[in-house]
């Protein structure tokens, strides 16, 4: 009975079609495309500019798609019963009344869909910030905008997360609680997030998926792992020829490189055993990590993705 | 829908405006009725054209100068109103709240019609404490001036139903201005600028075009000042000497051109938020 575009009935996945906005002549979104698996989360990255927070805001009916579809369990975010109760949503550049305390602005939220204030106190609670909610948000720091901004996203208890650079003027302790936030969200509570950076370091240790984006186009997408490639080991001997052979012989992958040997799909205590089995004393060994960071910008400032933002800047100055 | 009104009216009731804006209205209420009364009940005389002097309780009756005091701010609690009714929208993207509150309202229409309903709500409350302060201050004039406080209770209290009405008017045409123009400085500017500066001199300038000479009385001021009927009962050309308008629309009419302002302006701002993006 399951067609294979059916919602997965454990969660409530994300599906971005076609999706293109232009903003008079200038492409923000290009024909993207991909899908959010419910209850994982995804990175949505892309560096400053790229479209994130602009496909974002069509996924919340906030901006209107030029082409192309944003939906979320399968419908528009206008279209859902009880929006907030389905998606949470912590865009950047979200305002607060400066005149009206943190508190009350949830509860002018809550009000919207009959949630009780307490709720209110209990997301408060939460983020950790039970008392300075009660003052004015005009006063409040960059740490504390986030968190309500956070408390606002979960007001509904919703099944879908969408974050826009949520650590965005964190401190590092910040940063580490808000990782910490988002693991117990999807794990424990099993929620659908999306999280949006310009740094793939910043949720490399917190995403499972990542769609990457450049100039509003698609540039990779797929999960952590396989981003990372396989894990592989770099070992250095007296006599790296020799070595490859033994190695090949045990069924591993190996290239010269670097003066010594790159060994895919072992890690180093088998390259180890190995090289001192056959009698190579091993000067070094070491793990390859892929460096994400580095991969991402490759991938993000190939020819084809050179960041149009900045190419004026650079004539100019 | 109810929810969304709620959500609307909790918002009004978290800032300082709750408080300071009815404040303002009765205070500012209370002067301008007294300064009225001032001339109308106080001194209470005032040389015509030809010279005589014009006594207004003997003229037109103690229940015309209570009225005339009584209503004697409405230009600033009209004024007042506007502001609050552009306040609602323009506030929303000032400080960037209409992210938030689009989320938990995505269906624009609906997000409108609550506004509509709860701008209607709040002004009529200001309105309240409009029509008390001038009220309390009209009465200490007429006090003074040894006339009626209350000559014709009924009448009076269909005139501060009117007043009310006019300034919920107002509110709404605000609202219409404020979804048109969402910048707030500019939206403010042009709102008060028109009703005090560009409506007079317009209406002014038409007084020299004849086709034209009565097309001021639909001017949204004027049809105010009709919906307010404050000459019932008196003669034309005698309420023309206390600045009545010749040939003004009778008050069900003023309040219907009213209407229709308030309407256009909140249509032609809904049709252009449904389209708008908000980023
Ligand atoms: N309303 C708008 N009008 C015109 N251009 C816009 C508008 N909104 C966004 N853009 C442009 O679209 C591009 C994408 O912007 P967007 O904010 O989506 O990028 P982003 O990936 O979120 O970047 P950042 O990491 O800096 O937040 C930018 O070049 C931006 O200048
Ligand atoms: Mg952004």
């Amino acid at each position: 009975m399951t067609t294979p575009s059916a919602p997965s009935p454990s969660g409530t996945g994300i599906t971005v079609r076609g999706l293109t906005k232009t903003f008079g002549s200038f492409t923000a979104v290009d024909d993207l495309s991909f899908e959010v698996a419910p209850g994982r989360v995804t990175g949505f990255l892309g560096p400053n500019g790229a479209g994130k927070t602009t496909t974002l805001r069509m996924l919340l009916g906030l901006v209107r798609p030029t082409a192309g579809e944003a939906l979320i369990g399968g419908r528009r975010y206008a279209d859902l019963p009880a929006p907030m109760s389905t998606v949470g949503a912590a865009l950047e550049a979200t305002g607060f009344h400066p005149g009206r305390s943190g508190r009350n602005h949830l509860r002018v939220l809550a009000a919207s869909h009959g949630i009780p204030d307490r709720r209110v106190d209990e997301l408060l609670d939460l983020v950790g910030i039970p008392a300075a909610a009660r003052k004015k948000a005009g006063g409040y720091s960059m740490g504390m905008r986030q968190r309500l901004g956070l408390a606002a996203a979960l007001l509904g208890d919703p099944d879908v997360l969408l974050l826009d650079e949520p650590a965005n003027g964190l401190d590092p302790e910040g940063i580490r609680w808000m990782r910490g936030f988002m693991r117990h969200l999807a794990q424990e509570q099993g929620k659908t997030v999306l999280v949006s950076s310009h740094l793939l370091g910043e949720v490399e240790q917190t995403v499972e998926d990542v769609v990457i984006i450049a100039n509003g186009r698609m540039a990779r997408q797929g999960t952590i792992d396989e981003l990372r490639g396989e894990p592989a080991v770099l070992v250095r001997v007296g006599d790296p020829a020799a070595l490859a052979r033994v190695l090949q012989e045990a069924g591993l992958e190996v290239q010269p490189e670097d003066g010594g040997l790159r060994v895919s799909g072992a890690d180093a205590a088998r390259v180890g055993e190995a090289a001192h089995a056959a009698g190579h004393p091993v000067h070094e060994l070491r793990p390859l990590r892929t460096d994400l960071e580095r991969l991402f910008l490759e991938l993000t400032e190939s020819p084809e993705h050179r960041n149009r933002n900045l190419a004026t800047g650079t004539e100019a100055a | 829908m109810i929810s969304l009104v709620r959500a609307e009216l909790r918002k009004y009731v978290t800032t300082r405006l709750s408080w300071s804006m009815p404040l303002a209205m009765a205070v500012l209420g209370g002067l301008f009725a007294a300064l009225q009364g001032l001339f109308l009940a106080v001194i209470g005389e005032f040389p015509a054209p030809d010279g005589s002097m014009i006594v207004p309780a003997e003229l037109f009756g103690e229940e015309v100068v209570a009225r005339l005091v009584y209503t004697g701010a409405v230009q600033i609690g009209y004024l007042l109103a506007l502001v609050l009714g552009i306040l609602s929208m323009s506030g929303e993207f000032r400080h960037k709240t209409i992210t938030a509150t689009l989320l938990a309202a995505p269906r624009r229409g609906r997000l409108i019609a609550a506004k509509v309903v709860s701008v209607a709500v709040v002004v009529a409350l200001n309105a309240v404490a409009f029509t008390v302060g001038s009220v309390a201050g009209g009465a200490i004039t007429l006090a003074i001036g040894d006339l009626a406080l209350f000559p014709d209770p009924a009448g009076l209290l269909a005139t501060f139903a009117r007043m009310i009405l006019v300034l919920v008017l107002w509110g709404l045409m605000g609202f219409g201005l404020g979804v048109l123009i969402t910048n707030q400085v500019v939206a403010l500017f042009v709102g008060v600028g028109v009703t005090l500066l560009v409506e007079p001199l317009l209406g002014l300038g038409l007084t020299f075009v004849e086709q034209l000479a009565d097309a001021s009385k639909f001017f949204p001021s004027q049809a105010s000042m009709s919906a307010l009927d404050l000459f019932a009962g008196v003669d034309a050309g005698a309420a023309q000497t206390l600045g009545a308008a010749q040939d003004a629309l009778s008050w069900g009419w003023a309040t219907l051109v009213l209407l229709g302002y308030a309407a256009v302006m909140a249509t032609l701002g809904w049709v252009l938020t449904a389209r708008r993006d908000v980023a």
